[in-house]
């Protein structure tokens, strides 16, 4: 119906509406705060010529109304899991400003939307695993756990992050995935330290469940709040509070198990 | 005042391979892993390094984050990576899921029929509680700082 700056297509308020929250959506699902997503779903909605753009982010949904002249239509878009994912977070960015500079149109960032997700690349799921153990191992040793209780650490976490992804991939929910990773985890942590002899088989327990720690939302929630959405910043602290609650859940349940803790 | 540095290097050996692995786990290039390592080790130096000299863990990792928020707003363009997420790589180190963990348990503790040391039991929960509501309050704050006045003075991205 209308375009101002593209080079190819005109793009209707529709498509506007639409295309930008498409970005919005998928910003969210990368791990972006309120304050990302306003900003680049506002610049692809400029750049396919909108003239005006109110976002609302919600938790599990934006909301859009694109206006031109006297005219405007709202729309709204269901959000997914939001998850993290830097390289993804990034080329949608540059989607972004090049929407901006008027490079792309509406079949363009169409096509380039529903490649991004595809695409873009991941580390091996093995790599990943791996991280996550050594990263809980290390967190091990910052909070004082002996030489002895590291590589049953590593092996939990590595484990447990690997059962993670398959339940995932499989959309099993995240609070029940939650319990169950943190129970695999400090078991298989915790069983080896004691085996092993290490002398502080409780706080390597405590360490295997870390790659839980949902770092991500809390500081999103945190930035969301102090730059003007406590809805949505409220939102993603239950979250966190709830996922802490399962993460410790799964690893009483392994202390009952293992007999440690009392 | 006496500084423990084979402690510091050890927390800043292990805090940088802590970032690291989230780094992997947040799906950040292999070529800006590096980042993620030097921020969540200079976050494990100043936090040490400040416990060392007798400051609270508040204070250490408020300081620790301010440090993080400072360095990864003066690079974040440089190395073309999304700034919240070197700041969580970087700061995870220090959010005090141990301390979160205990305080639940303590609270679990509590509710069984017949609670071993209840007083003690509450005590030490509400205490790892409020460590973790102030620490990781230190953290957003201390990260939040440099953005919002920094933000003024850095350059525009020019993509």
């Amino acid at each position: 119906m209308l375009k101002t700056n593209a080079n190819v297509e005109r793009a209707s308020l529709e498509d506007m509406a639409m295309l930008s929250m498409e970005v919005g959506r998928l910003l969210m699902e990368s791990g972006a705060s309120a304050r990302i997503v306003d900003d680049y779903v506002a610049r692809t909605a400029r750049g396919l010529g909108a003239e005006r753009i109110d976002l609302r982010v919600g938790y599990a949904s934006l909301a859009i109304t694109i206006g031109i002249g006297g005219e405007g239509i709202t729309r709204m878009r269901k959000v997914g899991h939001l998850g993290v994912n830097q390289r993804l977070d990034q080329a949608l960015r540059k989607l972004s400003y090049r929407v901006e500079r008027g490079e792309l149109g509406v079949s363009g960032i169409r096509t380039e939307l529903e490649r991004l997700p595809r695409e873009t690349p991941r580390h091996p799921g093995w790599l990943v695993d791996i991280a996550v153990g050594v990263a809980c191992a290390s967190f091990g040793r910052l909070l004082g756990v002996d030489w002895l209780g590291v590589g049953p650490i590593f092996a939990g976490a590595t484990i447990a992050q690997s059962f993670r992804r398959r339940m995932v991939a499989r959309h099993v929910n995240v609070f029940i995935n939650a319990v169950m990773v943190a129970a695999i985890a400090s078991l298989l942590g915790g069983w080896g330290a004691r085996r092993l002899g290490s002398s502080t088989v409780d706080i390597a327990m405590i360490s295997s469940v870390l790659l839980l720690v949902p770092g991500i939302p809390s500081l999103n929630a945190q930035n969301d709040i102090l730059e003007g959405r406590p809805t949505l910043g409220s939102a993603r602290a239950v979250t966190v509070l709830i996922i802490l609650i399962f993460l410790t859940a799964g690893l009483w349940l392994s202390q009952i198990i293992l007999g440690e803790g009392n | 005042m006496h500084l423990d540095l084979i402690k510091i290097l050890h927390n800043t050996l292990f805090g940088g391979l802590a970032a690291m692995g989230f780094g992997v786990l947040f799906n950040i290039g292999l070529r800006s892993i590096l980042w993620c390592s030097v921020s969540g080790g200079l976050a494990l130096a100043v936090r040490t390094v400040g416990l060392q000299l007798g400051w609270s863990l508040e204070a250490a990792s408020f300081t620790a984050a301010v440090a993080v928020g400072s360095l990864v707003q003066m690079t974040q363009e440089r190395i073309g990576m999304s700034r919240n997420i070197l700041d969580v790589a970087g700061c995870i180190p220090l959010v005090p899921g141990g301390f979160a963990a205990k305080a639940i348990l303590g609270m679990i503790a509590l509710t069984a029929p017949v609670p071993k040391n209840p007083d003690q039991t509450l005590i030490l929960s509400v205490e790892y509680l409020l460590r973790v509501f102030f620490t990781v309050g230190a953290l957003g704050t201390g990260l939040a700082i440099p953005t919002l006045l920094l933000r003024v003075l850095a350059p525009k991205p020019q993509h």
